[in-house]
């Protein structure tokens, strides 16, 4: 493990009773990487990812992210959750609120800003996705792609060290995923560190730095995304490779 | 028919019972319903949260209320209350009955409206839990902040079937026996019709709880499709956007509600696991 990594995964396990779904995967993200992870539905992506900022709690194994050992019993980890943005499959907006207040809830309730301070941000972030048309709206009168990127911006606005992409695009309609990709490639361009769960083969390919292919709750591959997907190694990722393409 | 006509519904016996049903009456009525409301809610609220806890201990007493209050007849609860209590020397009210009721219906309301807030917080779907807390928020802050919020809009209509029982109940407060100024709707049309042999006085009071409760209904109705719409200004925002759906509130404020059912175990999975962590 290097000192220097955003997030630095040891032997991590997750048991739904007598049902393993992760099986001990360890990796290491460095700053400014983007990792894409694939793999066939049920290989245990999603619920490595929710381990990162611990919406699942790991049964075994060691997370380490921004600093902060998530797996210690002692750490805050609602305040490390704050350095690690998520954005989710179902966008997961607040229905009561319109979009500027999604944006600036956690700013004002866990950052302690002020109305004023917390909105200047909240339509900052807007503006720069595109969005300061739409602060007023509640997210039920927008589409799938602008309550994607509303969550996106929810997100950044806390300034996170790391972000966590969890199926980000597939709920959407197919042409509204490349709004919500062409957002998380600028973001990527930005430096910021990224884990992407996905089905994307085109932004893996284009915009990884590294992909890791998962299969039954374990890593099958890893390595850099012009190897792992250009020439896969192992049958199991040239057969799931064939199907998604 | 005569006879009928003229015990239900004398004339002389309305007008001359209405001015005490509408100035001490609905006065004394509405104090004890709203009260009772307010205390309900309250109580209602904090026991749902206790319903929902992982933990078995936290579980049980709230468990244990809900079922008793749930379970005794209204009128059981509003004499061990304001007869039971004045007699055991606890008079925290002195000699007034209002108070002993408003304490006694509210208590009643609170089991009630605990199980209709449980329903509601759970009919929020896990993914606004989970968004909460990957933003930092601690599982009270996006409870009170975000699923509080959501639940309650959910049961809206049940609870105003909730606010219509506690107004019917207040009346068991004539049990207590009312003293002048004290006396509410019911009690003084039933002192009427005591001493004139004729139910016009009752009539009457029936009136009035209904000019209560069916335009409660009503204000709760509206307010529910405003909740759920948002205030006119953004909806006539919403119509500038090429994007948006003309229906698309109502559609996913149904959805939300439908998705609840299925989400029921995973929230609760959600809450065992943050009470599991120590910062429930």
């Amino acid at each position: 493990m290097t000192a220097t990594a955003a997030i630095s995964v040891r032997d991590l396990r997750k048991a739904y009773g007598p049902n393993e779904v992760l099986r001990g995967v360890s990796f290491d993200v460095a700053p400014n990487e983007v990792l894409c992870v694939i793999g066939p539905s049920g290989s245990g992506k999603s619920t490595m990812l929710k381990c990162l900022n611990l919406l699942e709690r790991p049964t075994g194994g060691s997370v380490v992210v921004a600093g902060v050992t998530l797996t210690d019993p002692k750490a805050d980890v609602d305040a490390a959750r704050t350095k690690i943005g998520m954005v989710f499959q179902h966008f997961n907006l607040f229905g009561h609120l319109d979009v500027l207040s999604n944006v600036t809830l956690a700013l004002r309730h866990v950052r302690k800003l002020g109305r004023a301070e917390a909105e200047e941000i909240a339509h900052a972030q807007l503006a720069r996705l595109g969005l300061a048309h739409l602060a007023r709206h509640r997210p039920a009168n927008l589409s799938g792609g602008q309550q994607q990127r509303v969550a996106i911006a929810r997100s950044l606005a806390m300034s996170p060290e790391v972000m966590l992409f969890d199926e980000a695009t597939s709920a959407l309609d197919p042409e509204l995923v490349k709004d919500v990709l062409a957002v998380m490639r600028e973001l990527a361009g930005t430096g910021m560190t990224m884990v992407v769960v996905t089905h994307e083969m085109g932004f893996a390919q284009e915009v990884a730095d590294r992909v890791i292919f998962m299969d039954g709750g374990l890593i099958a591959e890893d390595g850099g995304a012009r190897e792992v997907l250009g020439d896969p190694s192992s049958p199991r990722l040239r057969e799931f490779l064939s199907q998604v393409l | 028919m005569n006879d009928f006509l003229h015990t239900f519904f004398d004339w002389s016996e309305i007008t001359g019972i209405l001015p005490s049903l509408l100035t001490e009456g609905l006065r004394n009525t509405l104090l004890i319903a709203v009260l009772a409301i307010l205390f309900g809610l309250a109580v209602g609220v904090l026991l749902a949260m206790l319903l929902l806890s992982r933990r078995r201990l936290v579980r049980l007493p709230a468990r244990i209320y809900v079922d008793v209050f749930r379970g005794l007849p209204a009128i059981v609860t509003v004499s061990l209350i304001g007869l039971g209590l004045p007699a055991a020397g606890v008079r925290p009210f002195g000699r007034s009955p209002l108070g002993y009721a408003v304490i006694a219906v509210g208590l009643i309301s609170a089991a009630y409206c605990a199980e209709i807030f449980r329903s509601g917080i759970q009919s929020v779907p896990p993914g606004q839990m989970q968004a909460g807390r990957s933003l930092g928020m601690s599982y009270l802050t996006t409870m009170r902040l975000v699923i509080v919020p959501q639940g309650v809009r959910n049961v809206l209509p049940a609870l105003t079937g909730q606010f219509i029982v506690d107004v019917k109940e207040s009346s068991l407060v004539y049990l207590l026996g009312l003293g002048a100024g004290q006396r509410e709707l019911y009690f003084i049309a039933q002192e009427q019709q005591a001493a004139s042999y004729n139910a016009s006085a009752l009539v009457a009071a029936g009136l009035c709880y209904l000019v209560i409760t069916i335009p409660l209904t009503y204000l709760v109705n509206w307010l529910d499709r405003r909740m759920r719409e948002g205030r006119p200004a953004r909806t006539a925002g919403g119509a500038a956007d090429p994007g948006a759906p003309p229906d698309g509130a109502g559609a996913g404020a149904g959805g939300a509600v439908g998705a609840g059912v299925d989400g029921k175990a995973e929230g609760a999975l959600l809450t065992a696991r943050d009470g599991g962590e120590g910062r429930a």
